[in-house]
């Protein structure tokens, strides 16, 4: 069967009524979560993976998958349009990749332009959107053909280049995000070791026998922590709100904001494909760019149409591209993917190379359902958003206890434990304090869910080498995974000498 | 940046490394006839938590900054919520869903922000019931109910 072919059964899936409502509500949560400035992306994916699995048990297991990954994906993309709301109208990003939005964004909505900025940012979305999906479809079968051949040794490497791109991009400290992976990775080694079946650091604790479960820990460093928080510095920005006037834009913001968008998108997308770079940078980067082409960028920072259409295309588009990895190499190259990709886990689904073989309908129906969800945030946005503009003003004061109890109900739906609900606990004291003195904490779920997988390959090829380490240097491949990781290290130390203003993503 | 904290936390993931490279001591070094064990990964691991722990701790002594202004904190409450917190987690499985989460609502709300007692009341019960209502009636999942004693089942 052809690409088409594909795409048009992926199509059939995901026009399903139950799945159209599915993208539906992952979409609306998503735009939710992505206005509300308490929890992001990461913590959303991470409380609705519960409540998914039991939303989709009378499913068979591939349906269920389906469906689920849909909505959460939907939630994905959905905060990444949300997140523009609150920018704009509040100079208060909903989340972190839409910072370079307030800039002008905010700027447009004092001059009464407001509405102009949303809708651009809606369209412009909606546009990346699109880019990145052709983009998707494109590049992930041509990827997973060449990952395929992949032995053992070439993907260990491969999760180490991921890791290490991940942790030279992270935070403010490359120290101290290689050192939450190095932590996450072990952690990761508790319980029973798949392979010989020993037990591994559970000092007889029947609770780690299975492991710590990557759900509870997310929910916690990211959900309760970011709770946390709120609670203990008491940042509630009571901002001035701007009123939407007009949320048609006019012809000449359209003319203005054409090329943005299309230069946006393709540049996010590309930046998307990078492991760690991610979303942020990708807004950075068309920001900084539309600058330096536009032929006024004195406008730039005083409510220019294209400072709000560029970066807010290249973070939606980046959050496409960022799919490609996941779902061809089965790397999480963010935050936000390493999280759904716990949840395909969690469905039995391995994304990786063999997931467009093994399961087709899963890979090509989440396909094609972000075409559907993407159409559907634009119908969605552009007249509901004041709707949501209303969601900022929800008082923290039912939030913040409201978050508590989602993530102490979702964790224990899925765990049925009290251990975990005060791992819960845990995770979210330990995540406030490591994310206030910059230990970034995305490297550590990443290092938890790639550790069993990176171990298992790391295994296999020392015994294919007889315990020989020289093979992950012997092959070619994996020789130019581990050099790139190891620039990808290196480059920015280098820069940072010689005094030079390295960007960092502070999401990751 | 808080030096101090930066130290703390050196020493504490060295320490964590250091036990890691030691339980993994204790793991069998083979299996199945390769030479490659289950301890092999947990103890590089760990090795490399404490190299790059020890270099933390040593930024911090070369990097000795003053201290920045510190931001007030609200401990009183936090501490509130966060008690409050560990004991529905702990109270879940005996006291029932409906009745902690109600519990915990109110006094998270009224610790928030105090006052207005019967939005409270109304907000915490609304959601409580309404979470395991659509959990456990529409949605057929599995949450601790009321307890026994009360004879609701």
């Amino acid at each position: 069967m052809s690409t088409i072919d594909y795409l048009l059964h992926g199509l059939a899936t995901a026009m399903q009524w139950h799945n159209l409502l599915f993208v539906f509500f992952g979409v609306l949560i998503g735009t939710v979560v992505g206005v509300l400035p308490g929890i992001g992306p990461m913590s959303g994916v991470a409380l609705l993976i519960p409540i998914t699995a039991t939303m989709t048990s009378g499913l068979s297991p591939e349906e269920a998958a389906t469906s689920s990954i849909i909505l959460l994906a939907g939630v994905y993309y959905g905060a990444m349009y949300g997140g523009s709301t609150t920018s704009i109208l509040l100079n208060t990003p909903g989340e972190s990749s839409s910072v370079v939005t307030t800039l002008d964004g905010y700027q447009m909505a004092k001059q009464g332009r407001a509405g102009a900025a949303l809708a651009i940012a809606a369209i412009g979305s909606f546009a990346a959107g699109i880019i990145s999906l052709i983009g998707l479809i494109f590049l992930a079968r041509p990827l997973s053909a060449v990952a395929i051949k992949f032995g053992p040794a070439e993907y260990f490497s491969l999760m180490i280049l991921g890791l290490l791109a991940i942790s030279g991009l992270a935070g403010k400290s490359m120290l101290k995000s290689l050192i939450m992976t190095a932590f996450g990775l072990l952690l990761a080694t508790i319980g029973i070791d798949s392979v010989s079946g020993v037990e591994r650091f559970t000092f007889g604790v029947p609770e780690l026998y299975q492991g710590l479960e990557f759900l509870t820990v997310a929910v916690g460093l990211f959900a309760v922590g970011e709770v946390f928080k709120t609670i203990l510095e008491k940042d509630s920005s009571e901002g001035e709100m701007a009123k939407i006037n007009r949320i048609l834009p006019t012809k000449q913001d359209m003319k203005d904001s054409a090329a943005p968008i299309a230069r946006g998108s393709v540049l996010g997308f590309f930046i998307g494909l990078l492991p760690g770079a991610g979303a942020i940078l990708a807004s950075f980067f068309a920001y900084i760019m539309e600058k330096k082409i536009s032929k006024n960028p004195e406008q730039f920072g005083k409510g220019a149409i294209a400072g709000v259409a560029a970066p807010e295309s290249a973070n939606n588009a980046a959050s496409g591209g960022a799919m490609i990895p996941l779902l061809s190499l089965g790397i999480p190259s963010s935050g936000t993917t390493a999280i759904l990709m716990g949840a395909f886990i969690m469905y039995n689904v391995q994304p990786g190379p063999l997931l467009f073989q093994d399961h087709p309908q899963l890979a090509w129906g989440v396909i094609a359902s972000m075409f559907v969800g993407n159409l559907m945030l634009l119908i969605l946005n552009l007249p509901l958003v004041r709707i949501f503009a209303k969601v900022i003003q929800t008082p923290a004061k039912y939030l913040i206890p409201l978050i508590i109890v989602f993530s102490v109900f979702g964790v224990y739906a899925v765990q049925y434990s009290t251990f975990d609900l005060l791992l819960v606990m845990g995770c979210g004291l330990a995540g406030y304090f490591l994310a206030k003195n910059d230990f970034p904490l995305a490297p550590l779920v990443l290092g938890l869910i790639l550790g069993p997988m990176m171990e298992n390959n790391m295994r296999r090829a020392l015994t294919i080498s007889n315990g020989d380490f020289m093979i992950f240097l012997e092959k070619p491949v994996s020789l130019l995974f581990l050099f790139i990781g190891l620039l990808w290290v290196t480059i920015p130390l280098v820069l940072k000498l010689k005094g030079r203003k390295v960007l960092i993503n502070e999401e990751a | 940046m808080n030096h101090s904290f930066d130290r703390y936390a050196g020493i504490v993931f060295g320490a964590i490394g250091i036990f890691f490279m030691a339980g993994s001591s204790t793991i069998s070094s083979s299996a199945y006839g390769s030479s490659i064990g289950a301890n092999i990964f947990p103890l590089f691991l760990g090795g490399c938590l404490l190299l790059l722990s020890a270099k933390l701790i040593y930024d911090t002594f070369r990097k000795e900054r003053a201290a920045s202004a510190k931001a007030s904190l609200d401990y009183k409450r936090f501490g509130i919520i966060f008690i409050a917190a560990v004991l529905y987690a702990l109270l879940l499985e005996s006291a029932g869903f409906v009745i902690t989460t109600f519990l915990f609502l109110l006094i998270g709300f009224q610790t928030m922000q105090k006052g207005r007692l019967a939005a409270s009341i109304l907000i915490a019960a609304c959601f409580s019931y309404g979470i395991y209502y659509l959990y456990v009636h529409v949605l057929d999942g599995s949450l601790p109910g009321f307890p026994a004693w009360l004879g609701l089942s």
